[in-house]
């Protein structure tokens, strides 16, 4: 049994090596695969933070308030703020008609008087909290019926919802922040009035709170995700899966070749001549691995990307990369056993592990897919492998919090094997 | 003395066909007999002999090797047979010698003694020249030649040969057929060959049968057939008679 299991890995790793092309096809097609996915996914992610929404601004309020609000869209860095189309200032009806056209995915209309508008609301709150014997603190307050500070926001129609809560939610910031620093002004101003004190200059109202954006990882070190570290985990599997087809094809081959039928007549289990190419191309799925690795760490960053971190230890890695590898070696066992030609097992095989890498997360990660979907991912070996590496690398997971990922890949391909021997005995003898 | 090859009733239907392949066979084939097993394209030599081999198996039927029975102890059987398939079974993008290491290994041979067999066997079959060389290379002649030592490395008692000479030149064939004979003669190998090269079986095989439909439709030592048909002085013109001139596939 041993001998006929390394005779048979001797064979086809003497196989493989002699395979220019599908030696490529193993290392240098996913090689370019994770440095185009990346460079693609890490240009998109540029573009999306470099992309500003264009915004037209036509400010009739030349005061506190306007004036407080287009440099609080200007200083934010993701708007593009235009006063100005074709160099004249525009119209309402003309600016309407540019953010319709999607010229402008924003247009925002600040009324005359705006500020004058606003101040007046202030004084007549503030006078409200005096009490009556104080007489009358400001010349002027807000009267009922008199025209409130108003600003018209309009947008694309094509705008989502969720970016215009983005922009509104953005607009009400700079106006509570013009706000405050109003009542703050009038407060003063009321101060040398009643008592005599003059307070010194606001230090501003902005940003008084700290907001500080991390991503949930570990207690140990905090790994930001990134292109890099979605795409060399995703493709690497998605390569390791992509063994399935030689050695599918393999299998396929020495059954067409009379091969397998010679072999049949040759003492002890066959299965001992198939775990032989199981054990070699196990292997060459972690070499894979270790080489789309080195990759992120060492390519990627010549390409301008930043270098894929590795986690802290290293035995978690290795027992994900193992199982991985196997499911896809016992996946690749199983198409070659179960499909009848070379031509079936390669169109099957790769349009399965196609699909199965879509569901898995591996072209769009399922954080993005629908409910329903994100359940239906869940079977898909390939998101086991996947999951198990981000919470190695996003995560900061140790080998037991992998373990379950690791049982289901090893499953996997145990079934996978196990129906191969029985599909064998039962329809191709 | 008991047949060291007992076939009964042996029946093989495949999947989907409308006759048997192999209907209703016995034989008995003798401790060290070159045994000819001779058919038209069609006639069931193959199916015999891969079940012979357990490449296939049979629907109906026992077949006994040195009293061992191929249902119940196939693994001591397969000790003890060789197999030449008719397909050259090699991989073409290994040398001959890692050809015949990995078949060797396979039947359980390895170091020294796997080497020395390899080195006297392609010594016999003038491959020494080529022994390094993928099987890519070779001609259709040292192909063959190469096919047969995978099948005897481990000096089998029974070798099951299923047209081993077809397609190749007269001087491989020629090679291939004395060590044959002398593998016959020396070690007392029991051979069962099928073959439709009626001049090549004449001169080699000890004893015949002819199949025709799964059926055995004549059977014995082939100068006697010869002799039992005074009209004819050549096997082929048995066959013929025996068989028909219609085309077969």
């Amino acid at each position: 049994m041993w001998l006929k299991f390394k005779a048979s890995s001797i064979k086809e790793t003497l196989l493989l090596v002699r395979d220019r092309a599908g030696l490529a096809m193993l290392f240098i097609m996913p090689m370019i695969l994770i440095l185009i996915m990346s460079l693609l996914q890490q240009s998109t992610l540029t573009m999306l933070e470099e992309q500003k929404t264009p915004v037209l601004v036509i400010n009739y309020d030349q005061d506190t308030f306007g004036l407080s609000i287009v440099q609080g869209l200007k200083d934010a860095s993701f708007f593009h703020v235009s006063e100005k189309t074709d160099g004249n200032l525009p119209t309402e009806d003309l600016l309407k008609q540019l953010v319709l056209e999607g010229n402008y995915r924003v247009g925002i209309i600040i009324h005359r008087g705006a500020s004058k508008q606003l101040r007046l609301k202030i004084k007549k709150i503030i006078q409200d909290q005096f009490p009556e014997s104080e007489g009358e603190l400001f010349e002027e307050v807000y009267e009922p019926g008199q025209p409130s500070p108003n600003v018209e926001v309009y947008f694309d129609p094509v705008t989502k919802v969720n970016f215009k809560h983005a922009v509104t939610g953005a607009l009400r910031q700079f106006s509570a922040t013009v706000e405050a620093k109003m009542i703050f002004e009038i407060y003063s101003d009321l101060l040398i009035d009643l008592i005599d004190i003059k307070l010194n200059e606001s230090p501003g109202f902005t940003e008084m709170v700290d907001f500080d954006e991390k991503y949930a990882t570990g207690n140990k070190s905090r790994i930001i995700p990134n292109a890099v570290q979605h795409n060399v985990p995703a493709w690497t599997i998605f390569a390791m899966f992509f063994i399935v087809i030689p050695l599918a094809g393999n299998i396929i081959k020495e059954r067409e070749s009379g091969m397998s039928l010679r072999l049949k007549t040759m003492p002890g289990s066959n299965m001992a001549v198939i775990m032989g190419k199981v054990n070699v191309y196990f292997l060459v799925g972690i070499l894979q691995a270790v080489f789309m690795l080195m990759i992120g760490i060492f390519i990627l960053p010549l390409f301008g990307m930043p270098a894929l971190k590795l986690a802290n230890s290293i035995i978690p890695l290795l027992v994900v990369t193992l199982a991985v590898s196997l499911a896809a070696s016992g996946y690749g066992v199983l198409i070659g056993i179960v499909a009848t030609t070379q031509e079936q097992s390669s169109i099957f095989g790769s349009i399965s592990v196609v699909i199965l890498a879509a569901l898995g997360g591996i072209w769009v990660p399922t954080f993005m897919m629908s409910e329903m979907m994100v359940t239906v991912s869940k079977m898909s070996p390939l998101n086991w492998g996947l999951n198990a590496y981000y919470d190695i690398f996003l995560r900061n997971s140790g080998t037991y919090e992998v373990l379950p990922y690791v049982g289901l890949l090893t499953g996997f391909s145990l079934i996978c094997i196990v129906f191969s021997f029985f599909y064998s005995r039962k329809f191709k003898t | 003395m008991p047949a060291f090859i007992d076939i009964q009733g042996l029946t093989k239907r495949y999947r989907n066909a409308d006759e048997n392949a192999v209907d209703n066979l016995s034989l008995q084939i003798n401790q060290a007999e070159i045994f000819g097993l001779l058919g038209p394209n069609g006639a069931g030599k193959t199916t015999t002999i891969s079940i012979l081999c357990n490449q296939i198996i049979a629907n109906s039927g026992q077949v006994y090797i040195e009293g061992k029975s191929l249902n119940s102890d196939r693994e001591n059987i397969k000790k003890i047979i060789g197999v030449v398939p008719q397909d050259i079974a090699l991989y073409p993008k290994l040398s001959a010698y890692e050809n015949l290491r990995f078949f060797g290994n396979m039947y359980g041979l390895s170091g020294n003694d796997l080497r020395d067999r390899i080195s006297i066997s392609v010594d016999i079959f003038g491959l020494r020249h080529k022994l390094n060389d993928k099987i890519a290379t070779f001609s259709g002649g040292m192909k063959r030649r190469v096919n047969l030592i995978a099948g005897i490395l481990h000096r089998p008692k029974v070798l099951f040969l299923d047209e081993p000479t077809v397609g190749i030149d007269v001087q491989s064939k020629n090679v291939i057929i004395e060590h044959l004979q002398n593998l016959n003669r020396n070690e007392g190998t029991t051979i069962v060959y099928t073959s439709h090269l009626m001049d090549e079986a004449e001169k080699f095989c000890t004893q015949i049968a002819i199949i025709d439909m799964g059926k055995i439709i004549a059977e014995g030592k082939p100068k006697q057939m010869i002799k039992e048909h005074p009209s004819f002085n050549n096997l082929e013109d048995i066959f013929l008679l025996l068989t028909g001139r219609s085309l077969r596939d």
